[in-house]
């Protein structure tokens, strides 16, 4: 039956072979590019405010999602660049199913005085403790050697 | 069978630029508010969003529609992307019209955005991967080739030259001198500069050709029931039609589109249009090409086929003629982000209809227009037509 069919090497098949390469110069937007040169010269972050819900949008934002209204300028905020792990995980195989060298501990970070969150890299030697509400702050590459990306955050360490 | 008649009441559209700093949520983000703002409508009152955007692989974001919705209003709402190609600059307000048509939404968004710039170093290497990969794709085409061989052959079939061709590019620029939101506006562009400019792959030379860019645009579709508590000059849709042809575009003459002339015949049909000629005041066929406008012209009949340059030639078709054609200043003026171009093929209908023009509007008070894209390997029609 056509079904019970198994083409064990692809190659077999006449057939061409191809890709689907292209690369990406991805902008930080507006209010990113605000965000993340704040980083570059501060060992804080920036948040947004929006007036009708009250919320601190983290990380900032031009707008407010709920109440769709535009962030003015004197809403932008700073806060501390620390915060309390909300979930997380412990990862032993990457995407490929291979054993990771070391286990890496994700997690997702409430960021301090925000309403908002962000993803990041434990440092820590114990694995298998619970990590749930730990306290954790931003290990910042040396400030010379920041260039305005997510990976100027090293990882996180437990307060 | 549709249940409800469908109004514009409100639309947006940001700058065209080949690369802007603002992502593509922080795009549609201004284009959404500007529409909002134009209809009086917040966020609240949206019953349905639509987005359209067009490959994933221009902004570089797999299932791009979700990362773009809480730039359009659409986070905790029923929303849906639709996407066609370049064909999704009209089919995008098609979807949007059909939520209100049948009677399930009685407010919806329609956002469309497009951030090619993204795809570095140019968003030729996304259409790279659109192609058969069995029997085109090992010849290494590019869409450049692809048109340029269309056009000979528009060219060879009808006799027609290519400085008459070059006549829509100088119109084209020009008009868009008037649009705020304008890319490549010329007011001082000549027959001449277009014909010596950059052969690219014959016929095809530099300023024969839009350009890739970032943008978005906005509009709010509203149902018959609730048209009046918002506007006393709402503007109507009254008819849609769309078509796709095979990807085997070898075994297709490509000298005249009869899917546009399909997806024109169905909008016609729903709009009670029985002769486009005279009924319809202005249209926005689709641009990315000069001869593109030509060839939409007759796949969208409004004139026979190999007439369109001739009307060109002889003035019909520009602002202050008898049948003004991309009085936005098109594709070839205004920009060419693949899906947000819905800002010059319907936003345009509704500025001219409503009078909201400003310096691009048509004299003489027009009351019908018809709006076209066109996308894939030429293969995809979109038509919307609307009405004062």
């Amino acid at each position: 039956m056509t079904f019970l069919e198994k083409q064990t090497d692809p190659t077999a098949p006449l057939h061409w072979r191809g890709n689907m390469q292209a690369d990406y110069l991805y902008p930080n937007g507006v209010a990113g590019d605000k965000f993340f040169k704040h980083i570059m010269q501060n060992d804080s972050f920036l948040a947004t405010k929006c007036d009708e819900c009250g919320k601190v949008l983290f990380p900032p934002r031009l707008y407010c999602e709920d109440c769709f209204i535009e962030i003015p300028e004197e809403n932008w905020m700073e806060v501390p660049a620390e915060g309390t792990v909300r979930l997380f995980t412990v990862a032993k195989l990457n995407a490929h199913g291979k054993k990771l060298p070391e286990p890496k501990i994700m997690a997702m970070i409430d960021i301090d005085k925000t309403d908002g969150a962000l993803l990041g890299v434990i440092k820590s030697n114990d694995s298998e403790r619970d990590f749930t509400g730990a306290r954790v702050r931003a290990n910042l590459r040396p400030k010379d050697a920041r260039e305005g990306t997510l990976k100027d955050i090293v990882n996180w360490n437990l307060i | 069978m549709i249940k409800k008649d469908v109004a514009v009441i409100g639309a947006g559209m940001t700058l065209f630029r080949r690369r802007l700093k603002e992502t593509g949520k922080e795009l549609s983000f201004l284009a959404s508010k500007m529409a909002m703002e134009d209809a009086g409508i917040q966020k609240k009152d949206l019953d349905m969003v639509v987005m359209g955007t067009a490959p994933d692989a221009f902004d570089g974001i797999h299932m791009k529609g979700e990362n773009l919705l809480d730039g359009a209003a659409g986070a905790g709402k029923p929303y849906v992307r639709v996407f066609n190609g370049g064909g999704t600059g009209v089919f995008a307000p098609i979807a949007g019209w059909w939520h209100v048509a049948s009677g399930v939404a009685d407010v919806c968004l329609v956002v469309a955005e497009e951030k090619m710039g993204s795809c570095y170093p140019h968003p030729q290497t996304a259409f790279r991967h659109i192609w058969d990969p069995i029997l085109d794709r090992p010849l290494n085409p590019n869409l450049v080739w692809l048109f340029a061989m269309e056009m000979n052959r528009y060219m060879t079939v009808h006799n027609i030259k290519k400085e008459d061709i070059a006549r829509v590019a100088v119109k084209n620029k020009r008009n868009a001198v008037g649009h705020p939101c304008a890319q490549l506006a010329d007011p001082n562009i000549t027959v001449d500069d277009v014909l010596n400019s950059e052969m690219m792959a014959w016929p095809v030379q530099r300023l024969d050709i839009s350009p890739p860019s970032d943008g978005a645009a906005a509009l709010i579709f509203v149902s018959e029931d609730v048209a009046r508590q918002y506007t006393d000059n709402p503007i109507w849709i009254d008819g849609v039609g769309w078509n796709i042809d095979s990807t085997m575009w070898t075994n297709r003459d490509l000298y005249f589109p009869r899917y546009v002339a399909k997806a024109a015949r169905m909008a016609y049909k729903m709009a009670g249009i029985s002769n486009p000629r005279k009924d319809i005041d202005f249209a926005e066929p689709y641009d990315p090409f000069d001869y593109k406008e030509l060839h939409h012209m007759e796949g969208l009949l409004l004139c026979d086929k190999g007439e369109a340059p001739i009307l060109t030639r002889e003035g019909v078709t520009q602002r202050d003629g008898d049948l003004p054609i991309c009085p936005s200043g098109g594709l070839l003026g205004v920009g060419n982000p693949i899906a947000a171009t819905m800002g010059q093929k319907v936003c345009e209908l509704y500025w001219q209809l409503a009078g909201k023009a400003g310096k691009r509007q048509i004299p003489g008070d027009p009351r019908i227009g018809v709006g076209q894209a066109w996308g894939d390997i030429m293969q995809m029609a979109t038509v919307m037509v609307m009405r004062r």
